[in-house]
């Protein structure tokens, strides 16, 4: 019993002793403060939302790596059909989101396919139009003047053009249907960059005041490391979080493009080009063809926008987790 | 006030005359030209498609060609170029500013008497039908403005519904079910949407809606030929029966995609006016609920709103493109997706001219209406 209370103080005396070098140790990491990065995380992390839309993307770009290569069907496989159904066949056991009318191809394997393309085409379009964008925002911000005015005039002008109608003429002149999936990435990205300039101009010609800019400059350091050192990783948080908006429209963009037949080859799958050759079912009633491509662009179209979201909080100086 | 209009303006003409230059380059410098179209045709010789450039003044360096189609230069004036010069060879002789009058080119046709290029109205003929390009884009206007008006008015009248009432009761169920809403609405192609409606509606499941176009084509002529006003006149009521059938799938598709952003919109303005200052001075004066957010936060929140409206008018004119095209609308979409498919590039030409002037002219519009409705700007 004494041996046993003894035990018991020990172990809470030992606890607490634990417990304060544990809030010492706290107090250190506090004294030594979380990096930049460490508190986006946490406050990114506080977001549900975000978290859900990063899993649903996770998904959806572990299945365009490594899904075309471990689904049941490939996708040059057209099989043979056991069965004259021109109609095609609703989702089923062995074919969860049915099969095509007239070739009867497996929807899934359709999907899995398209996921690779369609994601491919969202990201590098948004990687070169804001990269575009932040060289000529950048330019248009530091400079100044009349370089700053002839630029935004172009831009102004770009963003009055209706740029849907721009990429469809673009991808018919150069793609001719027979696009291939850089081709489409190429246009959409030399017509995405316009936001993104405006942005960064708005954002240079705030950050450009401070004092830190002024600091640096007094202390003789070069344009192009104040540019690049200081004043862009400042501009950082508002850019990823428009450039998750760019990729969200790009994947609808390009699905349209290729759903009217002017975008990508129908031998490089993409949602659009799935969904374009369903239409002439639309009278035999297949509704998994169409539905389930769709499905696939809202839900990557939807996580894109929720970890939008969660990156705006997350980047906000402002905000406390 | 009239300082700000002035200035509002004249940054608005560089834009415009930008405009024309990109528009006349992306489809001057296309691949193929306009001569692709005699690819396929084994009895046209090269001879001969240099002739047919040379009649049409394709010939010329694309300066000159520009301030033609532009209608500043008079294509009929002797002297093309300046001088034989390298680079002089690509400006217009001074000449050819001069209209047939004596009066300079780009000025109306009774003091100019030129009737050539853009400004005179003319935007050539399309290639495909032959027909006047103003006549094609005319009659793709009208069916475009009966579907984008009707949605337009619709959308926006449920859009600051939502907003309003989202903003009120916040973090009801109500809101956050609208936010789930203008998400989904959000991420959703219109495409797709147009899609599965046509399934589910016009399907062999109900069947009870159209699928597309604009009219029965058993029961009427194609819709804007004088036949099909002819027997409008016979039955207007059938007839408006029968375009009011057809607009009820479309006008849903664009309602339910385009709620999704202006209620949002409407519910963060309307957060922000109740949030401001005179609006808790109203209650703690003792004013009812009601009067205070519909009278006091309401018609403040409804400011950045007008301008919002103000900034979508040019989706009269090319925002039903995507619906369109599914629908089979006879409209602007439909119409551009066609001259895109043919190569018609002064179809092209003209829609994009038209749709980015409307948008030009729709922020002038928008930036001029909030100036003159919000008397707390001053420029």
């Amino acid at each position: 019993m004494a041996e046993e209370l003894r035990v018991a103080a020990e172990t809470t005396v030992a606890d607490l002793d634990r417990r304060a070098e544990e809030a010492g140790a706290d107090y250190e990491v506090g004294l030594e403060s979380l990096s930049q990065w460490q508190l986006a995380w946490r406050k990114f992390r506080k977001h549900r939302l975000a978290l859900v839309g990063s899993v649903i993307l996770g998904s959806f770009v572990v299945v365009a790596l490594i899904g075309p290569i471990i689904a049941p069907f490939e996708f040059l496989n057209v099989p043979e059909p056991d069965q004259i159904v021109y109609a095609g066949r609703g989702p089923s056991l062995a074919h969860p989101f049915g099969e095509t009318g007239g070739l009867q191809r497996d929807v899934l394997t359709l999907v899995i396919n398209g996921a690779r393309t369609s994601l491919f085409i969202g990201f590098s379009s948004m990687a070169i139009g804001v990269f575009i964008g932040t060289i000529v925002g950048s330019i248009a911000g530091y400079v100044g003047g009349f370089v700053d005015n002839l630029l935004m005039r172009v831009v102004d002008v770009m963003l009055s053009l209706p740029i849907l109608f721009v990429i469809l003429v673009f991808a018919r002149f150069f793609g001719n249907g027979r696009g291939s999936p850089l081709l489409i990435v190429v246009i959409f990205g030399v017509f995405s960059w316009m936001g993104i300039s405006r942005l960064v101009r708005s954002l240079f010609l705030s950050i450009r005041e401070r004092e830190f800019v002024e600091a640096a400059k007094a202390v003789g350091v070069r344009d192009r490391r104040i540019i690049f050192r200081h004043i862009l990783p400042n501009a950082f948080s508002p850019i990823v979080v428009s450039a998750s908006l760019i990729v969200a429209a790009n994947i609808i963009g390009e699905a349209f493009i290729s759903f009217l037949g002017f975008g990508v080859d129908p031998t490089s799958p993409t949602w659009g080009n799935i969904l374009s050759s369903a239409l002439t079912f639309i009278p035999v009633g297949n509704w998994w063809w169409p539905f389930f491509p769709g499905l696939a662009i809202i839900l990557v179209v939807l996580a894109v926008n929720f970890i939008g979201d969660g990156l705006r909080d997350a980047l906000d100086p402002r905000s406390r987790a | 006030m009239t300082k700000y209009v002035v200035r509002r303006i004249s940054q608005a003409i560089p834009v415009l005359i930008g405009i024309t230059i990109v528009v006349y380059l992306i489809l001057a410098l296309a691949p193929g030209g306009p001569t692709a179209r005699f690819a396929q045709n084994p009895r046209m010789t090269n001879e001969a498609k240099e002739a047919f450039k040379k009649a049409w003044g394709l010939d010329q360096p694309w300066p000159i060609q520009y301030c033609r189609w532009m209608g500043i230069c008079n294509p009929n004036a002797s002297n093309v170029a300046v001088a034989d010069g390298f680079l002089l060879d690509h400006i217009p002789h001074p000449g050819s500013f001069v209209g047939p009058t004596g009066w300079p080119n780009f000025l109306p046709n009774f003091i100019s008497g030129s009737s050539n290029g853009v400004l005179h109205g003319d935007f050539g003929f399309s290639i495909a039908t032959g027909e006047h390009v103003v006549t094609r884009i005319g009659r793709a206007a009208v069916p475009t403005l009966i579907l984008a008006g009707f949605a337009l008015v619709i959308w926006i009248t449920i859009a600051i519904l939502i907003g309003v009432f989202a903003a009120i009761k916040r973090y009801s169920f109500f809101d956050q079910a609208a936010t789930v809403f203008a998400y989904v609405g959000f991420a959703m192609p219109t495409f797709w949407l147009g899609i599965m409606l046509i399934f589910a509606f016009s399907g062999p499941g109900l069947g009870i809606l159209p699928a597309g176009g604009i009219t029965e084509t058993r029961l009427f002529p194609a819709f804007g030929t004088d036949a099909y006003w002819a027997a409008f006149g016979r039955n207007p009521i059938g007839a408006l029966l029968d375009i009011g059938k057809h607009l009820i799938l479309p006008v849903f598709t664009l309602v339910v995609v385009n709620i999704a952003g202006d209620s949002r919109f409407v519910r963060a303005s309307m957060l922000e006016a109740l949030n401001q200052d005179y609006v808790r001075t109203a209650k703690a004066k003792g004013l009812p609920g009601r009067v205070v957010t519909f009278k006091h936060a309401l018609r403040n929140a409804m400011l950045p709103v007008l301008t919002n409206i103000g900034l979508e008018i040019p989706f009269l004119f090319t925002g039903a493109i995507v619906t369109e095209t599914i629908f089979s609308w006879p409209g602007m979409g439909n119409l551009t997706i066609q001259a895109t498919r043919d190569f018609d590039y002064p179809v092209l030409m003209g829609v994009l001219l038209i749709a980015a002037t409307v948008t030009v002219l729709a922020n002038l519009l928008a930036d001029v209406a909030y100036a003159f409705v919000d008397p707390r700007i001053k420029y």
